[in-house]
């Protein structure tokens, strides 16, 4: 699970008929600097390319995510689904604190 | 498996439900000679790893599927092992 930022959000038009009802969130991984302060103040963009999640949570713009990459995304649906990342946890404060 | 140091913690009050009262831990993957290498990731803990303990990460979402009894889980990375 990777921690991100929701920049934005991505709307369909044409899509996989599976897609039916999703939510997709832009997100933008958070650097590890920044993990004490993103659930209060909005993080700096990282220089990580930022991604396209499904998000079945109700996360919106300004949340911090964990966002599973991989197959495993897709195992929470009872059809097959062509998605990659999904989110899988809004945080509410994270405690980052590395060793010296 | 990934070699890594618990670097801290996340709490999420909503989150998937088969991760609803897992632990989830910032974890750090070490290389070789145990510096830091990559990005910190999130990995469910079921067995209490502290602070800065050094521990195994397993990324196979079958095991971690069989880990939180949940056969639609989405969970990725869990602690597999703390060492010694």
């Amino acid at each position: 699970m990777r921690i991100a930022h929701v920049i934005g959000r991505v709307t369909l038009n044409v899509q996989d008929p599976s897609f039916k009802g999703g939510r997709w969130l832009m997100c933008n991984p958070v650097d590890a600097e920044h993990f004490n302060t993103a659930c209060l103040t909005a993080p700096p963009l990282s220089k990580d390319f930022s991604l396209v999640a499904y998000d079945n949570l109700g996360a919106g713009e300004g949340d911090i995510v964990g966002i599973v990459e991989g197959a495993e995304a897709t195992a929470p649906f009872d059809h097959d689904i062509p998605i990659d990342a999904i989110t899988v946890a809004i945080f509410d404060s994270l405690h980052y604190q590395p060793p010296a | 498996m990934i070699h890594a140091i618990v670097v801290g913690h996340a709490v999420s009050s909503h989150c998937h439900p088969s991760l609803k009262g897992c632990k989830m831990l910032l974890c750090q993957s070490l290389d070789a000679s145990g510096k830091p290498a990559g990005a910190p990731m999130v990995a469910i803990d079921l067995f209490g790893a502290g602070m800065h303990s050094k521990v195994f990460v397993s990324t196979d979402g079958v095991a971690a599927r069989g880990f939180v009894h949940d056969e639609k889980s989405p969970v990725r990375n869990f602690i597999q092992g703390v060492i010694d």
